[in-house]
């Protein structure tokens, strides 16, 4: 089953804003997409947590919107709307009915060209208490919480830009000023640092029309600060173990290691052993640890890409109460060593591919998703193209290659184990509970 | 405004919406297999990729109270194998198709399916026959599946949200209600489950009228009636819709005034807020008007309880309400994580949104945003095969008039704030409503106490911990 190839336009509007459309009537619905070229990696120490903080800024009016008007205007349309941030990158988008493309144009340039004429301190304080809650919710009240700053914090050194976590710290985000936020926006937030993906039920000259009309008289920013960290070895050059007590009733141990950057053809061999590994009930780990030896209640395994830096290959397993840290640990890096010493059978390699291919073709029926891809591969790689190459990367790798990629990579030598326990274990037995 | 300024020649005027393309909802063809079983297929050009999904009418509120949870577990292990092949065969002959079994049990029904590329729809439905005709339930796959359950409930204990959604149900619910425990089964019940209650689970008939066979995405050239007859004919004998289950659960109030249970988590740093009661069953009288209603108060992003306690006051990520719409009465309720001092006043305004909702109709502006957003995000909700085989196994499971979804978007447009209003004053309860906080009792007990929102009855339990063997 081939995957339908994504045909785009991708052009410049003369201050410097990439723009790429691509036209798709099946369902009347459109999906607009910015990515700007900003993301945690970009923040400076002691500002930790901004670039996200300051995407919640994004949501709360600029000169011809209202605080919580964005939203408001874009569900009254019948759509749907969020903005993220990440290591790598911030993006906004609109999936609208596709009559009301040119609301989602205007507010989204109306705030990349005005956001400083609505800001206050009352809407920063505002959403600095939504924001320290989100890291409450999501990381501080969770579960193994923590576990993302740990890895990360493990992986790159101090002072790499990869090395602190995307939600930051309470400290840092208490102190984010007005004035970090005008100099954050007037430095990231211009035409020349993003891409505006359109994809789904338009024609592509009315929607250019409008997206130079309102796009258009925005001023580029000239001076973007080149972003350019040290390069890092590929691998960390030792074994980093930590034991985190925390507040879970099973064990859970977390391996990372540093991998690739994104487009290095390894990562497809790597993303290709994540499958073999942990891709389901037929996978290796899931057969071994959780199927035949039941030593552990789940198994995951995955990659991370990253751009300006090694990328991260990770997983974990948790430990059954009825077995032990040390059994599931000596099973897990076990797997994780002979997929590099004998190679895939040729039905794991085919099994694998044919799952990856019915995933592209599912994420590729919607338009947010594929308009989601032109501004990510446009921003990462400079080449929406890579959108329709994709499939073919994955074709390609061949059994050999995941067995040279996880032989140079999945070893002892770059290795991050981090090990949560239950706090306070051995105190009360399972039936006291 | 100043035209001479390019940016706000540019911005300074909103845009007008285009003129609306015409979205209906795909049509869908029904028919019946030999043995009874209904058939729909509803095709969707240029949708390779095809979704199946085999509704059946065993859900987890049929089941007895001593087996609560076998449902879940049944149909988990629908995929561990069958009379001819263990789980690892079945899961690696479905991969080699590109394609993922799956069989999943929630209240209302049991869904067994695959997602395929088209051109290998034929062998994906064999495997898909295989497994609801012929499991074998081993005795070991069954045991570890279970065990595998035993560890998600003492992992559900140290999750906030899980921890209040179980303390919740069992609070507004009685206890002879299923839905009073766990879609999935509490501890007691779960541990005496075993292969052969399982089969028995499996074999024991519900009602006909709640299964069919239903197959989305792009079928052009593809006999699907073909295909299917000689799988799933035999499988339910004849039989229309009945209606009625044969043992209807008896769903029972389990709140007689307002209770407030503050569930302790040392040291929280939020407290994870639940407030309801007994909500309302899917087949409902007012079923759109309840709909907008819950949109304004708690659904929308710019609803009441989200601008207040959210962008007003910070006091949360994200505050919602709704009614979870089963067979028969799910619960309402109101939701939020706060920052552990900001519980009592949390509350105080979470509740105060309730009762406004009940004093007066909502504003025309508000009318128009839930309005328009139900209607407008319509053809978005349904923009690829899963979607759409989903919402149509719902007419099934919930025995809704087979033009509920053509239906749907004018009935939401003639709802009017005096439909709201009443809604609201028939449906939310606040003279008898739980009340559920998991967070630091030691913080914030005595606040709540001097609330004067109820007597606050505290619920210290042991934390789960499990000695290493």
């Amino acid at each position: 089953m081939p995957v339908p190839t994504v045909r785009y336009t991708d052009e410049r509007l003369p201050n410097g804003l990439r723009l790429v459309i691509s036209e798709d009537h099946l369902v009347p619905v459109v999906a607009v997409n910015i990515w700007y070229d900003v993301g945690s990696k970009h923040e400076q120490p002691g500002k930790t947590g901004f670039a996200h903080l300051f995407e919640h800024v994004m949501f709360q009016g600029s000169r011809h919107v209202a605080k919580a008007e964005h939203i408001a205007l874009v569900q009254a349309a019948g759509g749907s709307m969020n903005g993220t941030t990440w290591l790598d990158r911030t993006n906004y988008f609109e999936t609208m009915p596709s009559h009301q493309l040119e609301l989602a144009l205007w507010l989204e340039a109306d705030r990349m060209g005005t956001l400083l004429d609505a800001l206050s301190q009352e809407n920063l304080d505002n959403q600095r208490a939504v924001v320290k809650n989100e890291k409450r919710s999501s990381y501080d009240n969770q579960p193994y919480g923590t576990w993302q700053e740990k890895l990360l914090g493990h992986i790159y050194p101090e002072g790499h830009p990869y090395h602190h976590p995307t939600i930051g710290s309470m400290a840092d985000l208490d102190a984010a000023s007005l004035e970090d936020v005008a100099a954050f926006f007037r430095t990231y937030y211009a035409p020349n640092n993003a891409v505006l993906s359109i994809v789904g039920d338009v024609d592509v000259g009315q929607a250019r029309a409008w997206v130079e009309r309102y796009f258009g008289p925005l001023s580029a920013n000239p001076a973007i600060p080149a972003f350019d960290p040290d390069p890092l070895p590929l691998t960390l050059g030792g074994e980093i173990r930590e034991t985190v007590p925390d507040r879970v009733p099973l064990p859970r141990i977390y391996v990372g290691f540093r991998a690739p950057r994104i487009g290095d053809p390894r990562l497809y061999a790597l993303e290709i052993a994540a499958q073999v590994l942990a891709g389901g009930k037929g996978s290796r780990l899931h057969r071994r640890l959780v199927r035949d030896e039941q030593i552990a209640q789940d198994v995951a395994m995955f990659g991370l890409g990253f751009s300006s830096g090694p990328s991260v290959f990770m997983g974990w397993a948790t430990v059954r109460p009825d077995s032990t840290i040390e059994a599931v640990e000596a099973a897990l890096l076990d797997e994780l060593a002979r997929i590099g010493v004998d190679p895939i059978s040729d039905d794991e390699l085919g099994r694998a591919k044919a799952l990856i291919e019915t995933d592209e073709l599912a994420a590729l029926q919607r338009v947010s998703e594929r308009a989601d891809r032109l501004s990510m591969y446009a921003t990462l790689l400079d080449d929406p193209d890579e959108i329709n190459r994709q499939l073919e990367r994955y074709l390609a790798v061949t059994r050999e290659d995941v067995r040279a990629a996880c032989a140079e990579l999945l070893v002892a030598a770059n290795r991050v184990v981090l090990t949560y326990v239950p706090a306070g274990a051995g105190a009360q037995s399972a039936e006291a509970a | 405004m100043n035209l001479s300024d390019p940016v706000e020649a540019a911005l300074g005027v909103r845009p007008v919406p285009g003129t609306p393309r015409p979205f209906t909802f795909p049509a869908a063809a029904r028919g019946r297999l030999s043995g009874g079983l209904p058939l729909v297929t509803v095709h969707l050009p240029g949708r390779p990729l095809v979704s199946v999904s085999l509704y059946l009418p065993n859900g987890a509120v049929d089941e007895p109270a001593d087996e609560g949870g076998a449902a879940v577990l049944t149909a988990r292990a629908l995929t561990e194998g069958t009379l001819h092949r263990d789980a690892v065969a079945l899961t690696e002959a479905a991969e080699r198709l590109g394609a993922s079994l799956r069989a999943e049990a929630g209240w209302d029904a049991t869904v067994v399916g695959v997602d395929v590329p088209a051109e290998r729809l034929e062998p994906a439905l064999e495997l898909l026959a295989e497994i609801v005709r012929e499991p074998a339930f081993p005795e070991r796959e069954v045991e570890r599946l279970r065990d595998q359950r035993l560890n998600d409930l003492l992992q559900a204990k140290v999750d906030p949200a899980r921890r209040a959604e179980e303390a919740f149900i069992e609070t507004i619910y009685a206890a002879s209600t299923p839905y009073a425990r766990l879609a999935g089964g509490r501890r007691e019940t779960v541990e005496t489950l075993d292969a052969s209650i399982l089969r028995r689970a499996y074999a024991r008939p519900g009602d006909p009228g709640r299964a069919a066979l239903i197959v989305g995405g792009d079928l052009a050239g593809i006999d699907v009636a073909g295909l299917v007859e000689p799988l799933f004919g035999n499988l339910v004998s004849g039989a229309a819709h009945t209606g009625a289950s044969a043992n209807e659960p008896s769903i029972d109030d389990g709140l007689d005034r307002t209770r407030v249970r503050l569930v302790h988590r040392p040291g929280a740093v939020q407290s994870e807020l639940r407030v309801g009661h007994l909500g309302l069953p899917r087949p409902t009288p007012g079923f759109h008007a309840v709909t907008v209603m819950a949109m304004i108060l708690g659904g929308l992003f710019n609803s009441r309880l989200n601008m207040k306690l959210r962008e007003e006051k910070g006091y949360t990520y994200g505050a919602g309400a709704g009614f979870d719409f089963r067979r028969f009465a799910g619960p309402f309720s109101a939701r939020a994580a706060v920052n552990t001092d900001a519980t009592v006043p949390a509350l105080v305004d979470l509740l105060a949104e309730l009762r406004r909702i009940r004093d007066a109709a909502p504003t025309d502006a508000e009318m128009r945003a839930a309005r328009d957003y139900l209607v407008g995000v319509f053809p978005l909700r349904f923009e690829t095969p899963g979607p759409i085989v989903g919402a149509l196994g719902g007419i099934v499971t919930f025995g809704l008039p087979e033009d509920e979804l053509d239906r749907y978007r004018p009935a939401i447009d003639a709802v009017g704030a005096g439909d709201v209003l009443e809604a609201a004053r028939a449906h939310l309860h606040l003279e008898r409503i739980a009340i559920v906080i998991v967070g630091d009792a030691d913080a914030v007990g005595a606040d709540l106490e001097k609330a004067g929102i109820g007597d606050v009855e505290v619920v210290r339990e042991a934390e789960p911990v499990v000695d290493e063997a």
